[in-house]
């Protein structure tokens, strides 16, 4: 197992030349829209995606058929949960505090369910996706909720020498954390042992549930951070917000070279991926392309990714 | 697991209850439950997804899953439109659903058996690539009142049961056999438990695969039929959230999402569970937005019931071909 | 072979996006920005908004999310500022929708305004109405109480729950029923999503729910074919009056079958031909006056500047005899 980070796998090297292509075709075609401007859009853009691709990709990675469809329920939900109690009287300076522990607190109760219950997270996070993002819209109406502090909207939206703040304040650390506790602690090494054969892991005494677990939590906290971010960044909670982000942040944890099966992958890969997808997106929206192109191109994108990929390694 | 003599096992079981105490629930709280009029709306409800539902849980108990199907529906849902306004023969028009149906099927097999890509990922970029299909044909604009030539033939009753619970029944009943009387059944689940293990006994496993497909394609073509000549509309919406609530439906029925188990009887009680509960909660007055909790609640409360009385088979985790 | 490879999934990715590119976005141009993109309503939108820009000289873009996701909206505008465009407008999901990009186009001199649904307090410069919202939500209501007199029961579907300007018309619908008719039972809001079959479903348990309903409102063009339809497929063509803000084009089969006894809309053609010609005002640095004549358009249309109101026009009524007239 090479790659903590995704380091040489022909995924990698992939999603980077097609970077260099979107950003070259655009620099031919569109030559002002190479600017500090346009990169400060799609790191905005790619933060709350970034976010929830993280915690999708470690759910994924730890294997036992992981996958979060709850995610963007749980993003909704959070932002409704935050909003409803800052109206309740909990003070503003204690919204990321709500944010992050109402996402733990979702994204433990999958974890339960998938690893002490020991029901097959798909039907789990398919559940809970229908829970989440139900209660988002009954408890609201449907009606955004406003009334964010006004602390939080500054940094929302500001950025610093073109980075948006939440991206290098959030996403970026976020990361970084993730990329060291999976490549140099034992814990980030049971989590891909798990995910390459749970039966070995088990035998060799790695507590397989209890890791789990805690995945699936951080995954919600995850979701709670991307919640904040988008609390921060519109100004209100929307009931909708996360409305598709479980596909998407399959997508680009698909692309971004991590096995479906759990155990091989990096989450270097997945920030990759979530770049490409945006510049993309970026690029086509750039052009004035129709949307609907974005959604087509995607989907052909990862299917033939994973041709290439299929072709150029062999299965265990 | 064959059984000599058709009897409901433990998850069919519960689900039978489950819909029992809904239906007695709702004719307790609403005078207006148990009319025919409301009934057949019911039963209108289902057509979609008993289809589309029939085929996933084939895919699901041969281990694998397709989150395209609501797109496939809506491609096939275009053509049939479109020929429908363009005043061909009705008949011609219903068949035209399932083989194109039967076409996408066809392709996404392709993709996922001959590409060897892990189908819930492959479907995934496949269900971008429909949708944005579905688009492109529509040419941004909605089929809108279409002719009802199609909606008069199917709509019609043979000896008082619709034509379209003929139909489905005709469908079940086809799987059904094949599933118990050939040995694509056998073969199905063998892939499903452990598909080297059934490759090496030498079934199929590619032949098998592709038929699965193509089966679910066909039954998604002809929900698609059904589905314009009861709405007369396509629109580019079409189908969005129905392969979610057909692997919801068949999850609820028992079919294992892992493979190697079947349950026909569990898909029909799953679906017909879930609508009467959408159209029950609506009659006794909770608001609409709240029946997604309710069927996400559901599945939750299904399954740890089942965990906690022990009825819950650990299955080993090791994992095989999606 | 790897190498083949790549390039053929690049070359792809380019044919694919310079199949539709536009080599547009100078200071001269318009944009618009519907809520979704692909129904009937903004297609008749983009119509307008194309046929004024050839009339008036400037570029048109027309660009939307595929769904209604308020993060997809905001980045295509936010693109459309970094390209520089003279004018947005934006059909705004929600007020916030705009928020975070406000700031961002005034410092790049990119004018927004909202068109069709609006976001007030946003900072936008204007808002070009097809009607008052209250005038829209009045309207419906004093025609259906026409048709179903006024101690009938009246049931609503909507589509998305989180659209600020469908809610502002149910709004206005209930203050309507509050203040004008009391006995007329006014239903609870249900939302049907997108999609024909969730409408349907909806319209016809509540016809279940309440046998003695007597109309229901399809607030949201999406909604119209699968109310109609349900109507007509319960079989209540006549006791139930069916009514929305439809289009002529998707409502026209099911007035002449009377399961939709009117629909009221505006002529969304002539909402993007005016959204346009306001965007060149803007660019221009033209102000508005209360009473403006657009070429193009065969009637004059108001401007409030206390609330910043563009208005096209009053809500037009379509029914079975005059909908032939119209193709939209």
């Amino acid at each position: 197992m090479s790659s903590r980070l995704g380091g040489r796998s022909p995924t990698l090297i992939i999603l980077c030349s097609l970077w260099v292509l979107v950003v070259g075709g655009l620099a031919v075609l569109r030559p002002n829209s190479i600017s500090t401007g346009t990169m400060t859009t799609v790191l905005q853009f790619a933060t709350i995606l970034a976010l929830v691709a993280l915690g999708q990709g470690l759910v994924v990675l730890c294997g036992g058929a992981g996958i979060d469809l709850s995610v963007g329920g749980a993003v909704s939900l959070v932002a409704v949960i935050a909003m409803l109690l800052t109206k309740t009287g909990v003070p503003g300076l204690l919204l990321p505090v709500v944010c992050c522990l109402s996402g733990l607190g979702l994204g433990l109760f999958n974890g339960w369910l998938v690893a002490k219950l020991r029901i097959l997270p798909l039907i789990v996070t398919l559940a809970t996706f229908y829970v989440y993002s139900g209660l988002a819209l009954a408890l609201t109406g449907g009606a955004a909720q406003s009334g964010v502090p006004a602390f939080l909207i500054p940094w929302g939206r500001g950025d610093l020498l073109g980075v948006p703040l939440p991206f290098l304040t959030l996403a970026i650390p976020a990361f970084l954390a993730a990329a060291i506790v999976l490549g140099a602690t034992s814990w980030g090494r049971w989590v891909y042992a798990m995910g390459f054969n749970e039966e070995s892991a088990r035998l060799v005494g790695i507590p397989v549930d209890r890791s789990r677990l805690i995945v699936y939590a951080l995954s919600g906290l995850c979701a709670g951070a991307a919640s904040l971010i988008s609390l921060a960044w519109l100004g209100s909670g929307r009931p909708n917000i996360g409305q598709n982000l479980e596909l998407t942040s399959l997508t680009a944890v698909m692309l971004g070279g991590v096995s479906i099966f759990g155990g091989r992958g990096g989450i270097g890969g997945v920030f990759a991926a979530v770049l490409l997808l945006v510049t993309l997106q970026t690029f086509l929206l750039q052009l004035n392309v129709n949307s609907i192109w974005q959604v087509g191109i995607v989907g052909a994108l990862l299917i033939g990714v994973l041709l290439v990929d299929r072709l150029s390694v062999t299965r265990r | 697991m064959m059984r000599a003599i058709p009897s409901l096992n433990g998850r069919e079981l519960t689900l039978a209850g489950a819909l029992l105490a809904a239906l007695l629930i709702f004719f307790a709280a609403s005078p207006y439950f148990a009319t025919a009029d409301n009934l057949a709306t019911v039963v209108r409800n289902c057509v979609e997804l008993l289809l589309v539902g029939l085929g996933m849980t084939l895919l699901l108990a041969m281990g694998a899953i397709d989150i395209s199907v609501g797109m496939a529906m809506g491609l096939a849902a275009i053509v049939v439109g479109r020929l429908l306004a363009a005043d061909m023969n009705p008949a011609l028009v219903a068949i035209s659903g399932p083989i194109v149906g039967g076409l996408l099927g066809l392709f996404t097999a392709t993709i996922v058996v001959i590409g060897r890509i892990p189908a819930i990922v492959g479907t995934l970029g496949l269900l971008g690539f429909y949708r944005a299909a579905i688009f492109l044909s529509l040419g941004g604009e909605w089929l809108s009142g279409l002719p009802t030539r199609l909606t008069t033939m199917l709509s019609a009753s043979a000896g008082g049961v619709p034509v379209s619970v003929i139909v489905i029944l005709a469908a079940y009943l086809v799987v059904w056999l094949a599933i118990r009387r050939t040995p694509y059944g056998p073969h199905l689940l063998a892939i499903g438990n452990d598909e080297e293990r059934a490759r090496l006994s030498g079934v199929a496993v590619t032949r098998v695969r592709f038929a699965t497909f193509v089966i679910s394609g066909l039954l998604c073509g002809l929900a698609a039929t059904f589905y314009v000549s009861t709405y007369r509309n396509v629109e580019m919406t079409i189908g969005s959230s129905l392969a979610l609530d057909a692997i919801a439906a068949v999850v609820l029925g028992g079919t294992s999402v892992l493979g190697g188990r079947c349950s026909l009887i569990g898909t029909v009680l799953g679906v017909v569970l879930l609508r009467v509960l959408q159209n029950g909660l609506l009659l006794i007055g909770v608001p609409s937005l709240w029946q997604t909790v309710v069927t996400g609640a559901l599945l939750l409360v299904i399954l740890a019931a089942e965990v906690a009385s022990g009825r819950f088979s650990l299955q080993s985790l090791r994992w095989r071909t999606y | 072979m790897l190498k083949s490879l790549k390039l053929v999934l690049a070359a792809a990715t380019m044919l694919g996006a310079a199949s539709g590119a536009a080599f547009a976005a100078d200071k001269n141009t318009v944009a618009f920005v519907p809520q979704i993109v692909g129904i009937p309503y903004f297609n008749a939108m983009e119509a307008g908004g194309k046929r004024a820009a050839a009339a008036l000289g400037v570029g048109f873009i027309y660009s939307g999310p595929v769904d209604t996701n308020p993060v997809d909206q905001l980045q295509i505008v936010q693109n459309l500022i970094d390209q520089g465009v003279g004018a947005v407008s934006v059909s705004v999901l929600d007020a916030s929708s705009l928020a975070p990009v406000v700031a961002d186009a005034k410092k790049k001199g990119v004018k927004i305004f909202t068109s069709d649904s609006d976001a007030p307090d946003s900072g936008r410069a204007f808002y070009v109405a097809q009607a008052t919202d209250e005038g829209l939500g009045f309207t419906i209501i004093d025609e259906m109480v026409k048709r179903v007199g006024d101690h009938a029961k009246i049931g609503i579907v909507s589509g998305e729950a989180t659209a600020s300007n469908l809610n502002a018309w149910i709004g206005f619908m209930q203050k309507r029923v509050k203040d004008k008719y009391p006995n007329v039972t006014l239903l609870a809001p249900q939302f049907a999503g997108g999609t024909a079959q969730r409408a349907a479903q909806i319209a016809a348990d509540l016809m279940a729910a309440n046998p003695d309903i007597k109309g229901i409102l399809a607030v949201a063009s999406t909604t119209c074919p699968g109310v109609a339809q349900a109507i007509e497929t319960a079989g209540k063509i006549g006791s139930v009056v069916g009514a929305g803000y439809c289009s002529p084009n998707t409502a026209r089969s099911y007035l002449k079958s009377k399961a939709l006894g009117f629909t009221v809309l505006w002529d969304p053609e002539e909402l993007g031909y005016l959204t346009v010609w306001a965007g060149k005002q803007l660019i221009d640095g033209k102000a508005l006056s209360a009473t403006n004549t657009v070429q193009g358009l065969n009637h004059p249309v108001t401007y409030d500047a206390k609330t910043g109101v563009l208005l096209l026009g009053e809500p037009a009524v379509f029914t079975a005899e005059n909908v032939d007239k119209f193709n939209f």
